[in-house]
């Protein structure tokens, strides 16, 4: 095949579409490499490309943790973050579920005279920017005394998640006979009943897909946690902040605790691709 | 089918059952409508009225007055501000917009390991951006990674020599932890616009004669145009009011807009944190304005088009 | 359209109750106002204090967070000597201590009193506490009452009382009590700056950086790092050197003040091109880096981009030589000689603590002799209690328990010691510094003095 052939069809790639590919490839993960490396030094000063001394080899000589041996200790709060992120992230995800769906079943199967205005009312939060519901959420939450405490983080992080979730689950009802309902409700069955023995069955994929990134969104999230926590509840994004806002060199406790801040998207990123599809993905920014 | 429609309410006369009707779906949205009204919109008003002069919590009422808003236009950098979020937001974005239509074009193709390549290019998009930001002082920075390997070569002797990428108002670096974490999103935008459209009407163009670039442009384009805008808009909203990413790699005074609008929330003096929200306004406004524009001047586009 | 208005009364409405909510005055819980009036009367025994401090069971404690050797020391070593009298310690390290006065004051805006609030002692010294001060958010002259007060000196007949008694010449009225004591050391790399080479005055300092442009900056006010640089070009450039800086705003008048800062801020503006990325050309503005915090300085020095830097912590180079972050090429300097300013920080209890017998008992835990040396011999934070008030015993031990200096001595340093600027000042400072360096602004030096005067004094 020539390249002027490739570039029509569906298999093969041209040089430079392979080339483009592997560079892709190599910005996402190569940067990995010299974190890795970042986080197991010790003295590791310009211009050497490997450290001088390793974490490994003078770990022992102070009486201070370093490295590693740091970063897991209960001194760098490292298990408070991630068991703050996992608590927020999980009441993030079921109060955003909880509320999203029964309006999203309204939106997918109701019409009714304002539902354009609720429609375009719900994209809003994606188009205006963050840090103006940042310092407004905070103003409010300071008159009610919610500044700084885990409640108040946990509603912000709704105004992100539930427009969101409200879309994904809107598509899953509309792509939902109505058959199945209508039947169980003739053969007796109450409303809570067919919701919990017909409905939810039927859109539990959907579910877990909408709730995995309404977890992920909320485990991403600094800015409303930063603002509305107030510096006193930290999750990983916030700790991560206060180790590489100082400005200075990337010490290996700041690459320990990036690649840590990692995990949560690279875990998430494993499950999700398994069986979402990438319209299903995308479906949830786009709107 | 020939069942009866169930409902459970249609014994009750009609008049009722419209207003029953009518409460449900009320209730039902209620709980995420408050939400989003209370907090999101509350939030969007208190802060337009404390920028107006009334904030209590402050013992400060001189409701109505402009007084912070001609401060603030006035104020020594706030047009360089202005400019500098702008610059910030826009050049990623165009520039993220062609990486990422090119790199979805490409995904369409088959070839090996692409399932593997479907998960690595996904990960910026996964993580948060303070993890772009820490791998760039890593990489970037003037005594960073790439800086000794350029010496290691011998282009450079000392780290003075390699340009100033971070901490500098060229903004090298804030474009680049945006382009490297908007990639993957506009990318899967795009594609998955592209994996609904088939490859029927290009192939007909090709059979037609048309060129590969007459084909994008006259055929491939306008089909993906849906997703180019939702993107690009999504995008540029979130450029202009990000905060963390110039907070740490920015050049200092003057920043962007909502580092500004901190800095000035974050003084002990309330007038100043009457100012930012006068500089949260500005934010919102302008930003909102700009993406009204857009979108309205995309429908006039399709609407000439014949599409709607 | 019923829908719309529905949603604007809902948020209005949001809105006027929230508004509401507010300036109430703040009220304290009957059971801590009344230990307070008690311990403060001098009604209890130590022993009711453990006792109380018991019940309250636990105490918050705000502090800067940005060194991981002094968060590791305190876990290591204060939370498990507070269990002993059972109380949980629970630390909030703040990004700037700025933020848990904040704190404070919001507590009290929504009326929250003793015993009420949410921060229990502040890691805290200068501007900070003159704002508490100031806006009367102390809980009380209690300094003197501590067991461990028998560490320090604080007769005012007594010339060594000075630092226990005046924070950055605010008075402390005992309602904060010393727990370190720093000065303003600068460094130099030996591999490429010969210690007989390095500046001794900021002359010295004027001259190395025209020879060599690009080898120094100091870092960018508002951090206290950078404000406290400004402050030493200040002494150094007045010719009444250091004493006018020592009153109060209202004490020290505008035009008085416009004499003893103009030089300082000329000296600024004419090294600015100098510095690291300034260009190198006398009234060429390039673009000079001003780093935003300690870690940033130290990251140049290390990679080679300047050869000196400056900044508080006497130790601080011996630890980081010994943490791995510097070379051991690295040395202290005598930095401006005559000029360099020294002060203590301290433990602050403010009015709306929720649990303030816990509060009393961490400033009495942190101001033990034991503690004081191990914090010195293991992070290198210099003793905020007073050696005089030590036994020959304990005055050898602190003596042995201090890590060596690279390059200098302690006597040295004490030699060249002068005190902080007064806090009503420091702010006026900084707006100067921003207004005249920051932003190049093309008004008249004195006018910029002016604004930043009539900003700040009240």
């Amino acid at each position: 095949m020539t390249i002027r052939e490739r570039r029509f069809s569906r298999d093969g790639l041209t040089p430079f579409q392979r080339f483009y590919l592997i560079f892709f490839a190599l910005t996402v993960l190569s940067p990995l490499i010299p974190m890795i490396i970042a986080s197991f030094a010790f003295r590791w000063f310009w211009p050497d490309l490997l450290p001088s001394e390793w974490w490994a080899s003078a770990r022992h000589t102070l009486t201070q943790p370093i490295g590693w041996d740091y970063v897991f200790s209960p001194y760098s709060r490292l298990f408070t973050a991630i068991r703050n992120t996992l608590v927020i992230g999980f009441s993030v995800t079921l109060l955003c579920l909880a509320i999203s769906l029964p309006a999203a079943r309204v939106l997918a199967r109701e019409k009714f005279r304002a539902k354009g205005l609720v429609e375009f009312f719900l994209l809003t939060p994606l188009i205006v920017p963050e840090v103006a519901i940042g310092l407004g959420v905070l103003l409010i939450f300071i008159q009610l005394g919610l500044a700084g405490s885990f409640v108040g983080i946990v509603l912000a992080h709704l105004i992100p998640t539930v427009p969101y979730a409200i879309r994904v689950l809107t598509s899953v009802f509309q792509n939902l006979s109505t058959d199945y309902e209508e039947q169980a409700m003739v053969l007796g069955a109450n409303p809570l009943k067919t919701f919990w023995h017909i409905t939810l069955p039927m859109i539990f994929p959907g579910i877990m897909a909408g709730g995995l990134f309404v977890f992920l969104v909320s485990s991403n999230v600094f800015l409303l946690t930063f603002f509305v926590g107030r510096g006193q509840v930290e999750t990983l994004p916030t700790l991560l902040f206060t180790k590489v806002s100082s400005g200075g060199v990337l010490d290996p406790v700041t690459a320990g605790i990036t690649l840590i801040t990692m995990l949560p998207g690279i875990i998430l990123l494993l499950i999700t691709e398994r069986f979402i599809r990438e319209e299903v993905f995308a479906k949830g920014f786009s709107g | 089918m020939e069942l009866p429609k169930a409902n459970p309410i249609k014994h009750l006369p009609q008049a009722r059952r419209r207003w029953l009707g009518r409460f449900r779906i009320a209730l039902m949205l209620a709980p995420a409508m408050a939400v989003l009204v209370v907090l999101y919109l509350g939030a969007l008003v208190l802060a337009f009225l404390q920028s107006l002069g009334y904030a209590p919590l402050y013992q400060i009422n001189t409701f109505p007055t402009l007084h912070y808003y001609q401060d603030l236009f006035s104020s020594t950098g706030f047009w360089q501000s202005v400019f500098y979020t702008f610059y910030y937001a826009l050049i990623p974005t165009f520039v993220g917009l062609i990486l990422s239509i090119y790199l979805a074009l490409t995904l369409r193709k088959r070839f090996a390991l692409k399932r593997l390549f479907q998960y690595v290019y996904k990960l910026p998009l996964m993580i948060p951006y303070l993890v772009g930001v820490s791998l760039t002082i890593l990489l970037f920075s003037n005594g960073g990674i790439i800086a000794r390997v350029l010496h290691l070569i011998g282009i450079i002797d000392n780290p003075v020599e390699f340009p100033r990428i971070l901490y500098d108002h060229s903004g090298l670096g804030i474009m680049i932890v945006y382009i490297w974490k908007q990639v993957p999103f506009m990318t899967l935008i795009i594609y998955s616009v592209l994996l609904g459209l088939g490859p029927e009407s290009e192939e007909a163009a090709t059979t037609l004669g048309a060129n590969p670039w007459q084909t994008f442009w006259y055929v491939t384009l306008p089909q993906i145009m849906p997703g180019i805008i939702t993107g690009t808009a999504i995008v540029f909203a979130f450029n202009f009011g990000s905060f963390e990413t110039p907070f740490i790699l920015g050049g200092g005074f003057p920043n962007t807009l909502p580092v500004e609008a901190w800095r000035a929330f974050d003084d002990p003096e309330p007038a100043r944190r009457l100012g930012a929200m006068a500089i949260v306004m500005v934010i919102s406004v302008v930003s909102g304005g700009l993406l009204y524009l857009y979108i309205a001047w995309y429908r006039r586009f399709e609407k000439r088009r014949g599409r709607v | 359209m019923g829908k719309r208005l529905w949603l604007w009364a809902v948020t209005i409405g949001f809105v006027l109750l929230a508004g509401s909510v507010l300036g109430q005055q703040a009220k304290g819980n009957p059971v801590a106002e009344k230990f307070r009036s008690d311990f403060l009367a001098g009604k209890l025994t130590w022993n009711d204090v453990l006792t109380e401090a018991k019940k309250e069971g636990q105490v918050n404690w705000y502090h800067w967070g940005g060194s991981t050797e002094l968060n590791t020391w305190i876990d290591q070593v204060v939370k498990p000597e507070l269990a002993k009298f059972g109380i949980a310690l629970k630390t909030f390290r703040v990004n700037d201590t700025r933020n848990a006065v904040d704190l404070v004051i919001a507590d009290n805006a929504s009326g929250k009193g003793l015993g009420m609030g949410s921060v229990d002692a502040i890691w805290i010294n200068g501007e900070n506490f003159y704002t508490l001060g100031t806006q009367n958010l102390l809980f009380g002259p209690f300094a003197d009452k501590l067991p461990n007060s028998k560490n320090f000196f604080f007769d005012p007949k007594e010339p060594r009382s000075k630092l226990n008694t005046s924070d950055f010449g605010y008075p402390t009225n005992l309602q904060e009590v010393p727990w370190s004591g720093e000065e303003y050391t600068c460094y130099i790399d030996t591999a490429r700056l010969k210690p007989a080479d390095a500046p001794k005055t900021f002359q010295d300092l004027e001259t190395w950086l025209r020879k060599t442009p690009g080898r120094f900056t100091y870092i960018k006010p508002p951090d206290f790092n950078g404000n406290t640089f400004v402050e030493e070009v200040m002494y150094a450039f007045n010719a009444g050197g250091p004493e006018p800086f020592q009153k109060r705003a209202k004490d020290l008048g505008l035009r008085n003040f416009i004499q003893a800062t103009k030089g300082g801020f000329e000296f600024l503006k004419r090294i600015d091109p100098f510095l690291l990325g300034g260009g190198g050309r006398d009234g060429v503005r390039g673009n000079p880096i001003y780093p935003n915090s300690p870690d940033a300085l130290q990251t140049l020095l290390v990679n080679g981009q300047i050869d000196m830097g400056c900044e508080f912590g006497k130790y601080n180079a011996a630890i980081q030589i010994k943490n791995g972050r510097f070379p051991p090429t690295v040395q202290n300097i005598i930095f401006p000689q005559k000029d360099m300013i020294s002060n203590k920080n301290y433990i602050a209890i403010p009015s709306n603590s929720p649990n303030p017998a816990a509060a009393l008992v961490l400033a009495n835990v942190v101001s033990g002799i034991d503690n004081q040396f191990s914090k010195l011999s293991q992070i290198g934070y210099p003793l905020g209690i007073d050696p005089g008030r030590l036994s020959a015993a304990d005055q050898e031990a602190a003596a042995k328990a201090s890590l060596p200096l690279p390059g200098i001595t302690l006597a040295q340093l004490g030699d060249n010691a002068v005190p902080d600027t007064n806090s009503s000042l420091v702010k006026v400072l900084e707006g100067i510094w921003q207004e005249y360096i920051e932003r190049q602004s093309g008004k008249p030096l004195e006018q910029i003095i002016a604004d930043s005067w009539n900003t700040q004094v009240k």
